[in-house]
């Protein structure tokens, strides 16, 4: 049996649970989480704190709270004060607060009993826990909206007053709550709202640049040296880019190509990867698109994916694919339309969702269109449109 | 409490042998677990906390039991019974 071979070095980089150790273009709300739970490190008895983290998908608020996370807890045992994170995602316990803090409560006592009381009572048993132990935590609540969903006022606001209730005793907890749009919480009644929205730490989509920056650290973590290319790279954080600056969907997206390499026996995770596992994520083309192409945009999309499946490079010119269009008419025994009209079809893929085009000024003069095919393996764009092609030629 | 009166409940060592494995259970668990009453188990759990042999910690209504902490007579009772279950 051949040894097994792989590009990877240490795969688990690229797992949604690993916390990285440096946040590329988040260094600045990192520093703001900490100056707002800076009073833990100094007095962490005498007040508590509240700060929502809002943002799209994959712009990293999970990440972001779980590096604060670490980074507190090591300066808090530099200080000898007793501080906890934790992080709960709601979602996951159907956004009751029951569960939830019975998760917590069983972190530290494992086998404390699921029934027989009512929430309230497991607040405060939770409070009695933490004053036990003498406890300082941060809560996280991630996919704090399922909480609010299912809880409604009532429940949050318990959750947040809890503290304030006890007369003349420590301040315990502290909570993160990170939730997509700030919309969720709309939903609450006025006080309830005005207890949680004095910190609010937005992150905004990350841009195709800081996507690439934020690839090449991971990339640089989970591969071997000199396996992913920048023009791989690039191509990921374009594509994350168009997922709505989705950071999480781009590592995912760079895991899965390497595991497509693997499977090939690359030596690199080549282009022709990135885009089977885009396929594979998302849905991409559907047949019926490409059949009621009409038979020259057929042609010119099969010069195109032809080039690309010969080229390393992540993008065409639409000169280049105008000459492979000529090739094909050749092929095919036909007179290729003009310049025009190919520019037509360009636009008329591209609205499909087949390519993607972006009009670059190259040197001094003029500007010409350049062609991307991100989504779809080349490869199997040629079977397809070779087949079809067949049958009306 | 002499040694014998102890040891005289089949009970009583099936609750240390369940706590040395669970480290910390509340009553109901405990009696659920032995396929007995609320009552009785309490009963024996008194006995056990009484000779100083396990503890509680209370958190509103619910007791959780343990092996206590640093107590001669517990770590004999835990010796003698990893020794002959080995």
């Amino acid at each position: 049996m051949p040894r097994y071979r792989s590009i990877f070095k240490d795969e688990t980089k690229l797992d949604i649970s690993y916390v990285p150790s440096r946040l590329p273009h988040r260094d600045r709300e990192l520093r703001l989480l900490m100056e707002f739970f800076s009073f833990l490190l100094q007095f962490p008895a005498k007040m508590t704190q509240r700060v929502i983290i809002t943002g799209d998908i994959g712009t990293g608020k999970t990440a972001l709270s779980q590096r604060f996370g670490v980074d507190i807890i090591r300066e808090a045992d530099k200080n000898g004060t007793n501080l906890r994170y934790v992080h709960v995602n709601c979602r996951e316990y159907r956004g009751s607060l029951f569960m939830i803090l019975h998760h917590i409560i069983s972190l530290f006592y494992p086998n404390f009993p699921k029934r027989g009381y009512a929430a309230e009572e497991l607040l405060r048993n939770f409070l009695n826990i933490l004053d036990e132990e003498n406890i300082y935590l941060i809560l996280a609540l991630d996919e704090f909206d399922s909480l609010v969903e299912r809880e409604g006022s009532e429940g949050v606001y318990k959750l947040t007053r809890l503290q304030e209730m006890r007369q003349n005793k420590p301040q315990r907890f502290s909570i993160i709550c990170i939730l997509r749009d700030l919309k969720a919480i709309g939903a609450l009644d006025a006080s309830t709202r005005s207890t949680l929205q004095s910190n609010v730490i937005s992150l905004e989509k990350y841009s195709k640049e800081q996507l690439r920056d934020i690839l090449s650290d991971r990339a640089s973590l989970a591969f071997k040296t000199l396996t992913v290319s920048e023009e791989t790279l690039n191509l990921i954080a374009e594509l994350a880019s168009s997922e709505g600056g989705n950071a999480r969907f781009g590592i995912e997206l760079l895991w899965r190509a390497g595991k497509y390499a693997d499977a090939e026996n690359f030596d690199m995770v080549a282009l022709e990867c990135v885009r089977k596992a885009v396929s594979s994520i998302i849905p991409t083309v559907r047949k019926s698109d490409l059949a009621s192409l009409s038979f020259h945009e057929k042609l010119f999309l099969l010069s195109i994916s032809r080039r690309f499946k010969e080229s390393e490079n992540d993008h065409i010119s639409l000169s280049e694919a105008e000459k492979a269009y000529n090739i094909v008419c050749e092929e095919f025994n036909i007179e290729p339309n003009s310049h025009t009209q190919l520019w037509k079809y360009l636009h008329s893929l591209s609205s499909i969702g087949i390519i993607e085009t972006k009009v670059a000024s190259v040197g001094s003069r003029g500007r010409t269109t350049i062609i991307y095919l991100s989504r779809i393996p080349a490869r199997e764009l040629e079977k397809e449109l070779s087949a079809l092609l067949e049958k009306e030629a | 409490m002499n040694v014998e009166d102890v040891f005289s409940s089949r009970l009583r060592i099936k609750i240390v042998k369940i706590l040395m494995q669970m480290s910390e259970l509340n009553i109901s668990e405990i009696a659920r677990r032995l396929g007995i009453n609320h009552n009785a188990a309490s009963r024996h759990l008194q006995v056990l906390e009484d000779e100083g042999i396990l503890q509680q910690k209370v958190f509103g209504r619910i007791r959780l039991y343990r092996i206590k902490e640093n107590s001669l007579k517990a770590k004999a009772i835990q010796n003698l019974i990893e020794t002959w279950e080995s």
